[in-house]
């Protein structure tokens, strides 16, 4: 009876393990209900922002950045309009990602034109010289961490 | 000795009953194979549930089991937001467009649809049954074609503990505390564990209904 029991009990413990689905591949720190909470209340952008963020710097450690996060957190920050910071993301995820590479030109067009269009419509305010010293962004200045 | 036939009655169990297999086609699931996608759109949810929230829900439940299942997944937020842009904030148009197109659009190699069908909690004065139904399916990003279909139903009724001691008085302790967690979970039905489980079911029993492990499968074994 007792050895029957036993079984049992290991038997429970390994149907988790090899039935049905092995987790832990990616470490996602809550993904999932920052995403639905973010949707159920949208006005608390920053809260959204800073749970992507954490997901980030709680996974690339162990590199197990999930796939996906770095191009949604280049997204929020496009949102934000950080156009620099979201190309670094967008490019963060192309290269861990290849899938991604084609989904992640488009946004950094995106942005690169964002950027052009802004630059165009604050040039007859801004002093030239200044101006085409900022011309040339260093995208990766900001980032190296 | 004794315990080895024990043992492997157990392994079988495990194998045959571990996961409950349906069949299907098999020419659909050796087109899956054929097709060997290495990433998964996933486009907003369909709602055709009563409750409004469901379709954000739900999508927000789907990235992960299919990352796991060793896919690229594509950024389920930033997807969503352009095809809004793109004027296509209804996920019904999303849905009825061609599969090829929106692939195209975002270099995927396969699209994931996904429907909820039902997502409501009834009161039934002393447990609420929380349900929980999902339609799934797979196209092909290059033909069109359904590559894989699921439909999984989760019924939840929260258990109360139970236990208590004997007698009446127990046992009016117990109804109470059955009628508080009924009404507790119909006050906040707890959508997003049943909404885990039904994606589980639906993707990872393989062979059998779920979806063949994708590229990065392979990868975690060396961890």
């Amino acid at each position: 009876m007792r050895s029957t029991t036993k079984y049992l009990f290991i038997l429970f413990l390994l149907v988790p393990l090899i039935g049905c689905g092995a987790h832990g591949r990616y470490q996602w720190s809550g993904y999932d209900t920052k995403m639905y909470k973010h949707y159920k209340n949208p006005v608390e952008k920053e809260e959204f922002v800073q749970g992507l963020k954490e997901i980030i710097d709680e996974s690339e450690p162990a590199g197990k950045v999930p796939p996906g996060i770095y191009a949604e957190y280049g997204y929020v920050m496009f949102e934000e309009g950080n156009n620099q910071q979201a190309i670094v993301y967008y490019e963060k995820e192309a290269n861990k990602w290849p899938e991604s590479r084609t989904f992640m030109n488009k946004l950094i067009a995106m942005a690169n034109n964002r950027t052009k269009i802004q630059k165009e419509n604050a040039r007859p305010a801004a002093i030239p010289e200044v101006d085409a010293g900022k011309d040339v962004p260093k995208p990766t200045a900001e980032v190296s961490k | 000795m004794k315990r080895t036939p024990l043992f492997l009655l157990l392994v079988i169990f495990l194998i045959l009953s571990g996961c409950a297999h349906r069949e299907i086609k098999l020419s659909t699931q050796e087109k899956f194979l054929a097709a060997a996608p290495r990433s998964i759109l996933i486009v907003p949810v369909v709602n055709n549930s009563v409750d409004i929230t469901a379709a954000d829900y739900m999508l927000s439940t789907l990235a992960i089991p299919l990352a796991e299942r060793g896919y690229y997944v594509f950024p389920i937020n930033a997807v969503k937001r352009v095809l809004e842009d793109d004027g296509l904030a209804d996920s019904s148009l999303v849905h009825s467009a061609p599969t090829s197109k929106l692939a195209n659009l975002f270099g995927a190699d396969v699209v994931l649809y996904v429907i909820v069908e039902q997502w409501d909690a009834k009161y039934a004065v002393l447990t609420t049954t929380t349900t929980v139904a999902i339609y799934y399916q797979i196209r092909d990003g290059k033909t069109d074609d359904v590559l894989w279909e699921n439909r999984v139903k989760m019924v939840y009724q929260p258990d109360s503990g139970g236990g208590g001691g004997g007698g009446l008085g127990g046992l009016a302790a117990q109804l109470v505390v059955k009628a508080v967690v009924a009404a507790m979970e119909k006050a906040s039905p707890n959508y997003m564990p049943l909404a885990r489980k039904a994606n589980a079911n639906a993707l990872f029993h393989y062979p059998g209904t779920g979806i063949p492990p994708g590229p990065y499968a392979n990868v975690e074994k060396k961890n």
